[in-house]
């Protein structure tokens, strides 16, 4: 059913008469396959997995430790949290120029930014999986003589695990977005900056090359992550 | 540690040794001014801000963008996440397109928007209605699908047509998965808007920032990014604030609100 939907879009898209900018959908498919047979497109593909994927690992990590910090230890919950959920609403990438000040405009200040912006999600999905923990498993380990390192590797941790999983997936999202962003703002290279150039060169062919590429990444990274999600939690009862 | 001290003075600490660092790189003279402009200097900027009107324009032109494409995303999402939440064929056909476009950045429509929309605001509202749609949709698609049975049954059960049905039970049930959905797109409003400004570079708060960063002042720059900041606050406010009235039977039980 959402097949034949799809299809009949498709065939409508590719036959209805369209301006310049809108190619129909066998062109794109044509073009993307002739790109894909030069080094260019591996080129910016490259360029912007160098920038996101560092930023996500970066993000995350700090985001997952800290949260998991913050939902253990009160007194760093105090001092952390409150700056984080104040500023937690606020676009993170205004920060770029400032970044660029700082750290150049080369690599380092996109792959900063993106880890910036991944870092939220996890932070808060972290802190709150701590949180959710059912206080009848700790009173049981600890009934059992566990220590506090066991404790936190044993029932604290695996009951944040889900929620901490679930936000890697909203973070690797968020990071191709932001090195989308940064790429258009300021770059020499990567899908972003390869979308604008072909916008401004009138190059739509290049420009439906680049959003099919990006799309394929996004994509592919989020069947990726939701597929270690079920292999590492399929200790879990799964929703349906 | 007292209890006292880690109450009241730890969530302070932080802050407030960022903005001395902050200050104390500012006046050590080991970094040019350019990088670390002074607090002082850029709180002067952020009152000169509310002091010229043709800021507080700008920063209107992106609050009426924000506003105008969450708008929309939230009238059609909410709409279309019903219709797929109560009709198992609207969710057959939608479901995979939603779900499977659902990581893609929709930023990357921009150029095409804006040969579709042009360069002014339309673009910049369709896309901040495109990438705040996703959310909507999503959480009150789940929302709606899991309403529970009983309540249900019990609806049909006194004799509730099916509009007293969605009305009476539905829709209550919904609202807090329909704020949550809210709670996301609003800040993706926001980045939405300063992204496609900054790149475009004609008007509002992102043109801002570029315009102060080129003109070498950072400061006034710092200033824009601090105004955006209490924006972005605002307005999660706003929701949270709406929510709380609107489902006043089910308290939001988060630290932050």
């Amino acid at each position: 059913m959402g097949l034949a939907v799809l299809l009949v879009v498709l065939v409508v898209w590719q036959f209805a008469p369209l301006p310049d900018f809108i190619l129909p959908p066998l062109q794109i498919l044509k073009d993307f396959f002739q790109a894909l047979g030069t080094a260019e497109l591996y080129e910016h593909v490259w360029a912007s997995l160098k920038r996101s994927l560092p930023g996500w690992v970066i993000g995350s990590a700090l985001g997952a430790t800290l949260g998991l910090a913050a939902g253990v230890a009160r007194w760093f919950d105090r001092m952390f949290s409150p700056a984080v959920f104040l500023t937690y609403p606020v676009p993170k990438i205004v920060m770029l120029p400032i970044f660029m000040i700082w750290f150049g405009i080369g690599d380092l200040s996109k792959v900063l930014i993106i880890a910036l912006a991944c870092f939220y999600p996890v932070f808060i999905n972290a802190y709150y999986g701590v949180r959710q923990t059912r206080t009848i498993l700790v009173w049981s380990a600890l009934n059992m003589g566990a220590s506090r390192a066991e404790i936190f590797r044993r029932v604290v941790l695996p009951s944040a695990a889900p929620m901490i999983l679930a936000s890697l997936r909203v973070s690797l999202a968020l990071s191709f977005i932001v090195m989308f962003a940064a790429e258009m703002i300021n770059a020499r290279s990567g899908l972003g900056h390869l979308t604008r150039m072909a916008e401004n060169s009138l190059r739509f062919d290049l420009m439906y090359v680049a959003l099919l590429a990006i799309a394929i990444l996004g994509y592919a990274g989020d069947r990726l992550v939701r597929y270690a999600n079920r292999r590492l939690l399929a200790w879990q009862e799964q929703p349906a | 540690m007292s209890e006292r001290f880690s109450r009241f003075v730890l969530p302070f600490a932080l802050v407030a040794a960022a903005l001395a660092a902050w200050e104390a790189a500012a006046r050590s003279g080991l970094w040019s001014k350019l990088l670390f402009p002074s607090l002082v200097n850029i709180s002067r900027e952020f009152v000169l801000f509310f002091s010229r009107p043709e800021s507080l324009l700008e920063a209107w032109v992106s609050l009426t963008r924000a506003l105008g494409g969450f708008a929309l995303a939230a009238v059609v999402g909410v709409l279309i996440g019903m219709l797929m939440g109560r009709s198992k064929r609207v969710a057959e056909v939608l479901d995979p397109f939603f779900s499977g476009t659902y990581a893609v950045p929709k930023l990357a429509l921009f150029p095409i928007f804006i040969f579709l929309f042009g360069i002014g605001s339309l673009s910049k509202v369709a896309l901040v209605f495109l990438e705040c749609l996703y959310p909507i949709v999503v959480m009150t698609y789940s929302g709606a699908r899991n309403v529970n049975k009983v309540l249900l049954w019990s609806a049909q059960n006194m004799g509730a047509s099916r509009a007293a049905t969605l009305r009476r039970v539905v829709v209550p049930a919904t609202a807090p998965f329909i704020f949550a959905g809210f709670r996301i797109a609003v800040p993706v409003a926001m980045i939405v808007v300063v992204i496609t400004e900054m790149v475009s570079s004609a008007d509002g708060l992102g043109y801002l920032v570029i315009y102060s960063l080129s003109s070498l002042r950072t400061d006034r720059m710092l200033a824009v990014v601090v105004v955006i900041a209490i924006l972005g606050y605002l307005l999660d406010k706003a929701v949270v604030l709406a929510r709380d009235r609107l489902i006043y039977w089910e308290k939001l039980d988060t630290y932050y609100v």
